[in-house]
């Protein structure tokens, strides 16, 4: 049993690589940051891109569909292991944006930044769009109604309401997003997973990884419990008998 | 109507799998290595020997389950003839290769692993069986012609290797990558986003007869002896196989299967190379 | 006769395979009353929608002030083969479940429309829609969300709301069908007002009471025809049709 604990929760290796692993964790932060602003931006284009009305505007929402389905079921590391291995190769495109290296972050950090918001572009304008639905019909209606275009109607009516009713299943996706940045080790970007393994791999021992999982779990548990708060908040305001929320 | 289609998709994604794991299967190969199966031919017969392997490392272990080959492979085989025992290659991961074999996941290690004091701790070592050193491996045509001229650039090394370790230590300013397996390092050279790649000398002189447009600038020479690995105390098993070693030097198979992968005679060093198990 | 506001003529109305509108002719003329009543299924609430385009119709025609408002033949049905701007700027309409914006309070909800669609300014936005929800009594009710207002005050919001786009039609859809009975009074008093000031009003209500005193025309439909109409003298008190009695006569002896 002492075995367990020597392998995973050895304080002295935890103490002489804290720094280290904290560090590296900021580094999943970043690529978080920087993934779930674009993410964000990108799923509420599509979800708007989606609903398009008109006969005419049908191939946009097909594509757009088509585009949402395929990146919900393909594997990000799959997408991460493709953008890696495959872009530096296409010589079409200029040096500069093929192997980035902008703000100061080397190229895999914008791979794994890229795969993330192409995947979770998918997965959040799912999310906007349950919201967008939950909407009542007459809302728009009325909207119209009164004179207003479709974009307006969206805009100033619709998507104004759509938002009060996703901050639940959005703060899901961003627990999700936050763990996925991990999936970055592979194309070899220091971050927090990465540097844990080399500590395995020179201590023999796993206690780095541990505290790794720890920090995850200090960030994520909190809003975890908050998420769980509005959803119960949510289901209060039914039973109230107040205005609407569904999704 | 749209359920029928639905569950009528399923159907035939399933069966088609099914197929195409019928087909792979034939080979009758399985990873777990219980008896039969497992490495490349089975040596002489005899008790199987687990040997867990970073699988694929070229020229040392490469190829697919049931059918993996290499130097290490082919040597353990020999070794395992001249022992009674049958080597069962297993593909695992590097960086827990020495703590995995230590607590007996497998019955020993044989991965192009340097002996290292480090690794000691874990692990007790055979005699040497391969004498190497780290290469430096750049883009052909490049401005980059040594070790030194990586600094400051981006280089990348396998997880784990003393490559990687010699990275460190040589390269302060430089960005390093630490990666998964020893193939993408040299992919991402081949790719361009790193510049410079640290890599066990054989390995990466296989990847330049490979193609690909790359080279070899220099080869550090850092006393590196590769040895098997086997859990500490276990002297019987050690011993069978020093003793294995010896034969297959001494009777012209080790030189046989030194050339048939690295095209060139073994260093006489190598035949009188000993370790002692700490 | 006073000018003809709106005129429909024809108006078929499917949905899937379900005929809803059987070919439906009214006129309205400027400053007149109408009111729509039937049985639920009728298509009485689906024709009303039509007016404003709510429900395009797959046949007919729509003159709006004279205008044909169809786009031509050959544009197809839905809503692109209309001149939608030009019939939502001169039509309003009331709804049964309100339709209030709730993110908005009551005198946003009336300024909303008027600044995006109109591109009045802020003031002049906000000059009018006080005006108006003081006309409607709910003058001390301006920065109060929807959720906190009763239904009837719900209602008149939206009534405010429709006219602040200054329409020559307006249109109500049972609009005191979903309140509780002591609310309707209050939604109804400013129907009155409204029809009294003159405006051109087509109401789909049950409220037979309210249409034998304000309506000028009482039109009776059915199983997606119009039945009988006429003013409301005959056709409450004194109805030609089977059906117009057998449903009058369910509605009026509870």
């Amino acid at each position: 049993m002492s075995e367990f604990f020597n392998q995973y929760f050895d304080f002295h290796v935890m103490g002489e690589h804290f720094w280290e692993v904290l560090e590296a964790f900021l580094q999943n932060l970043v690529i978080f940051a920087v993934a779930a602003a674009l993410a964000l931006i990108w799923g509420l284009a599509l979800a708007l891109l989606r609903q398009l009305p008109g006969k005419k505007l049908l191939p946009i929402r097909f594509i757009t569909v088509a585009y949402i389905d395929l990146f919900r079921a393909i594997p990000i590391l799959i997408i991460i292991l493709l953008i890696s291995g495959g872009v530096p190769f296409l010589s079409f495109i200029p040096q500069s944006i093929r192997i980035p290296h902008w703000f100061g972050k080397p190229d895999p950090f914008w791979y794994g930044v890229a795969a993330l918001v192409i995947v979770y572009g998918a997965f959040t304008a799912e999310v906007y769009r349950a919201g967008i639905e939950a909407v009542p019909g007459g809302q728009m209606e009325a909207a119209r109604s009164l004179g207003m275009n479709h974009w307006q109607a969206m805009r100033h009516v619709i998507v104004p309401q759509a938002l009060t009713l996703i901050p639940a299943p959005m703060l899901n996706e961003m627990i999700s997003l936050l763990k996925d940045t991990t999936l970055i080790s592979v194309i070899a970007f220091s971050e927090a997973v990465l540097v844990s393994r080399e500590v395995l791999s020179e201590r023999l021992n796993s206690s780095a990884m541990i505290l790794t999982a720890f920090f995850f779990v200090i960030i994520i548990l909190p809003l975890a419990r908050v998420v769980d708060r509005l959803i119960a908040r949510n289901q209060g305001k039914i039973a109230r008998g107040s205005h609407i929320e569904v999704a | 109507m749209r359920q029928t289609r639905l569950t009528a998709l399923l159907a035939v994604l399933l069966l088609a799998l099914a197929s195409v794991a019928a087909v792979g299967c034939g080979g009758g190969s399985d990873t777990s290595g219980t008896s039969g199966a497992g490495g490349g031919e089975g040596g002489g017969g005899g008790e199987p020997l687990t040997v867990g392997s970073d699988i694929p490392y070229p020229p040392f272990e490469q190829g697919k389950p049931g059918e993996y080959t290499g130097f290490d492979v082919e040597l353990m085989e020999a070794i395992g003839e001249k022992i009674g025992r049958t080597p069962e290659f297993q593909d695992t991961s590097f960086e827990t290769i020495f703590r995995d074999v230590g607590q007996g996941k497998f019955d020993a290690a044989m991965s192009a692993a340097t002996i290292t004091e480090e690794r000691e701790k874990a692990v007790d070592f055979s005699n040497p069986y391969y004498l190497s050193e780290q290469a430096v491996l750049v883009k052909e045509g490049s401005p980059i012609k040594s070790l030194k001229d990586l600094e400051g650039k981006t280089v990348a090394a396998q997880q784990g290797t003393t490559g990687l370790e010699l990275a460190k230590e040589e390269l302060g300013g430089s960005e390093i990558r630490p990666y998964p397996e020893g193939p993408d390092a040299i992919n991402a050279l081949k790719a361009g986003t790193v510049e410079g790649v640290i890599i066990d000398a054989p390995v990466a002189q296989h990847a330049v007869e490979e193609g690909g447009g790359i080279e070899i600038v220099e080869k550090v020479a850092t006393e590196e002896d590769y040895g098997i690995a086997v859990a500490q105390g276990e002297t019987e098993l050690l011993e069978e196989i020093n003793k294995g070693l010896e034969e297959v030097e001494q009777d012209g198979t080790y030189t046989k299967i030194f050339e048939k992968w690295f095209h060139a005679p073994p260093p006489k060093a190598v035949f009188s190379a000993t370790h002692e198990a700490e | 006769m006073a000018e003809t506001m709106v005129k429909l003529q024809g108006i078929c109305k499917r949905f899937g395979s379900l005929e809803v509108l059987k070919g439906v002719d009214l006129e309205v003329g400027r400053g007149e009353v109408v009111c729509i009543l039937g049985p639920s299924g009728s298509g009485k609430s689906t024709f009303l929608r039509c007016i404003n385009l709510l429900e395009p119709p797959e046949d007919g025609e729509i003159f709006i002030e004279g205008n044909d408002i169809c786009k031509g033949p050959g544009s197809g049905t839905g809503e692109q083969s209309w001149e939608l701007n030009y019939v939502r700027q001169r039509v309003g309409i009331v709804f049964q479940q309100f339709n209030l914006f709730p993110h908005k309070t009551a005198l946003e909800n009336v300024t909303l429309a008027q600044e995006r669609v109109l591109g009045r300014s802020k003031q002049e936005a906000r000059a009018k829609a006080t005006e108006l929800l003081e006309r409607v009594g709910l003058g001390d009710k301006l920065d109060q969300y929807p959720e906190r207002l009763s239904g009837g005050q719900q209602q008149r919001v939206a009534i405010a709301r429709a006219l602040a786009m200054d329409p020559h039609v307006m249109l109500f859809d049972e609009v005191t069908s979903a309140l509780d009975p002591e609310l309707v009074k209050e939604v109804l008093d400013t129907m009155r007002e409204l029809a009294e000031e003159g405006m051109t009003m087509i109401v789909v209500t049950h409220e037979i009471g309210f249409a034998r005193e304000v309506a000028d025309r009482v039109v009776f439909m059915d199983a997606g025809v119009i039945v009988e109409e006429g003013p409301p003298s005959q056709v409450l008190e004194n109805p030609q049709q089977e059906r117009t009695k057998q449903f009058l006569g369910l509605v009026l002896d509870r």
